[in-house]
């Protein structure tokens, strides 16, 4: 095999791992019309993730209040319903970077998770991000979750 | 070599950020006779935290109190959402005393952030 031949290889073979690490399911502006309304007393919390192919290969799971309820995929996200309370999530990379935020019923708060890199190992960045914002990037996202609690 | 240990000396500390201070902290909620106040930044103010990460109140953002506690007057975001950020990431409404803005309360976490120094911000009058 030739050099160039080889290395035409080694990109598609690379680029065929970070489009099947994507985010395929549905996308936000085609659901969200569907989405099943929060039940009294409950607010609900997006999980988003960038489209973005810097860490693509890190899909960590996402923790809230220490119990895994999602995936990291690049271009994806979900959500859960939880009652009104203080909350903290984090993704399984490392414990450093957490996010605390507090939910009230009838809320919706939106997690947005940003690939970045540890000293040894990759890590996502989390932040509480307003609604407006949270919704234009949302809109091309795709479903990678179970809306379940 | 050199600029590999340099390197990897700056992505350590980069690594190392502080933690943001805090102390418990015990909300006491406004009351459901008490009438709605609703103050406006009025010019923008970028505040530089013990951290080093920096956050900025735009001007014409307005605030809402929902409480006070022992070091001022708290008040949330109208519209949006505000956090602080040094090791671990915050979701913070302001707590003012008079036009000062003494520091943050965390309610994810029901403690209190000192701001140190204060700052004075310049706020219309409330509503």
């Amino acid at each position: 095999m030739t050099v160039p031949a080889r290395f035409r290889l080694v990109a598609l073979l690379a680029i065929a791992a970070v489009v099947t690490g994507c985010a395929t399911g549905p996308k936000f502006s085609e659901t969200s019309a569907s989405m099943p309304a929060v039940k009294a007393g409950d607010g609900r919390i997006f999980f988003y993730r960038s489209n973005s192919m810097l860490g693509a290969a890190i899909q960590p799971d996402v923790r809230l209040n220490g119990e895994v309820v999602g995936p990291s995929k690049p271009g994806g996200y979900f959500y859960v319903d939880r009652p009104a309370g203080a909350y903290s999530a984090a993704t399984s990379t490392e414990t450093e970077k957490t996010v605390s935020f507090r939910l009230d019923a009838g809320e919706n708060k939106y997690i947005k998770m940003t690939p970045g890199f540890g000293v040894v190992v990759g890590r996502m960045v989390l932040s509480v991000e307003p609604a407006q914002t949270a919704q234009t990037e949302l809109a091309t996202m795709s479903y990678v979750g179970m809306a379940k609690k | 070599m050199r600029r590999g240990l340099a390197l990897l000396l700056l992505l350590g500390l980069a690594a190392c950020a502080q933690m943001v201070t805090t102390e418990p902290a015990r909300l006491e909620p406004v009351g459901a006779t008490e009438a709605p106040t609703v103050i406006t930044v009025r010019d923008k103010v970028d505040i530089l935290l013990d951290t080093r990460f920096s956050r900025t109140l735009l001007a014409g953002t307005r605030w809402r109190k929902v409480g006070r506690l022992a070091q001022g007057d708290v008040f949330r975001p109208v519209d949006g959402v505000f956090s602080i950020e040094g090791r671990q990431v915050h979701e913070a409404y302001l707590v003012i005393s008079g036009a000062s803005l003494r520091g943050f309360y965390l309610p994810g976490e029901a403690n209190y952030s000192p701001l140190v120094p204060p700052l004075t911000l310049n706020l219309g009058d409330p509503r």
